[in-house]
């Protein structure tokens, strides 16, 4: 195989980081959605930070689907959290990955 | 003497259901064995196939045979034969309370489906769709609806449910009528197309989506040349370039390639 082969083959199979990278964080906001008293919310530091400083344990909530779900606060905001914290340390850790990969 | 009475709350039995209806060009029940695979690995759940063919793969745990005369064909090519039909009787059919209904060439491998039966629905519809490059958002006609896709529905045995199902079954049997009506690009039928309409009479001929999957389908719509999967990143090869991809659940339109060594291997490493 000559040179010019072995380059334009090396070039076909390179991958684009841009892509992966927003295949990437698709699959992660996929992953942000946590069920939750028969609504399905997704988690995001709006949501963490109103859980945080809303003054009562009971409310209700819109969910993904606009529907008002009662929610105990204290509940999803220990579910969001450590859902949050699992799905950003993915996140990070296949980011890494992906961005050392130019070529496959 | 100790009776043991019957729980008055019975566990709701789930599972996936495939359809296969080979045809002179593809080997679909080969393709659904494989799908199925995955999808058992994965969920851990029982799969029935609905097919005309026999098989004797012990993957499935029903094999339900019936008759499917629709002789269709693909859009755009007209050599292509395309038994796509009677996916309405899905609803008849399936064994499960709970059923996640799928095309084989739609590959589950992750359980982000599981989550949505933990809320109370009647069906979801994929309706998100995009390839590694471009969101899909394709309407059935230029002054047609946007569709959805009927690659993955989630049912439960509900009074709407089967509204869904007998309406999709209508629409198939009088696919003429509501090409006119709906304004439908070409009339070679698509299920795709009988579920969206479908689902837009049920909710009152609205075109706001609510029963859909909030999340979006990754396809890839082109030739694959190979799959790979390494701990949680999976490597898709076409013929002029690569993708790195997170561990998710894939449509994979190249019916060619789900039928290679290739992607036998890349069932089996996942199955490990």
């Amino acid at each position: 195989m000559s040179d010019l082969e072995n380059i334009t083959n090396q070039i076909r199979l390179a991958t684009d980081y841009q892509v992966n990278k927003r295949i990437l964080r698709e699959k992660t906001q996929t992953d942000l959605q946590v069920p939750h008293n028969g609504g399905l919310f997704k988690v995001s530091i709006e949501l963490i930070s109103f859980l945080n400083s809303w003054d009562q344990d009971e409310l209700f909530l819109e969910d993904l689907y606009q529907n008002p779900i009662k929610i105990n606060r204290k509940e999803l905001l220990n579910k969001c959290r450590e859902h949050y914290q699992m799905v950003m340390n993915t996140w990070h850790v296949r980011h890494e990955e992906i961005r050392r990969a130019r070529k496959v | 003497m100790f009776v043991m009475k019957k729980s008055a709350v019975q566990e709701k039995s789930r599972g996936v259901l495939l359809f296969a209806f080979n045809t002179n060009a593809v080997d679909y029940v080969k393709i659904a064995e494989r799908s199925a695979q995955l999808a058992k690995a994965t969920l851990d759940l029982p799969i029935t196939l609905v097919t005309d063919s026999l098989t004797t793969n012990t993957i499935f745990d029903r094999v339900i045979q019936v008759d499917n005369t629709l002789q269709n064909y693909k859009p755009g090519q007209s050599n292509y034969l395309w038994r796509n039909g009677d996916r309405y009787r899905a609803y008849e059919l399936s064994p499960y309370d709970e059923t996640i209904l799928i095309d084989s060439d739609y590959l589950i491998l992750d359980d982000s489906i599981l989550t949505l039966f933990e809320q109370e629905f009647d069906y979801r519809i994929m309706t998100h769709n995009q390839t590694p490059d471009d969101i899909w958002n394709e309407t059935m006609g230029i002054f047609g609806l946007q569709y959805q896709w009927a690659t993955v529905i989630l049912f439960k045995k509900t009074e709407k449910s089967k509204m869904l199902f007998d309406l999709a079954g209508r629409i198939q049997r009088n696919y003429r009528y509501y090409v006119a009506l709906y304004h439908i690009r070409g009339s070679n039928f698509r299920n795709d197309y009988a579920f969206t309409i479908a689902n837009n009479i049920l909710n009152g001929y609205n075109q706001e989506m609510s029963d859909g999957i909030p999340w979006t389908m990754l396809t890839f719509a082109r030739g694959i040349n190979s799959l790979t999967i390494k701990d949680t990143i999976i490597t898709v090869k076409e013929f002029d370039r690569a993708y790195l991809i997170p561990r998710q659940n894939i449509h994979v339109m190249d019916k060619n390639y789900l039928l290679t060594d290739d992607f036998e291997n890349f069932v089996r490493d996942v199955c490990a």
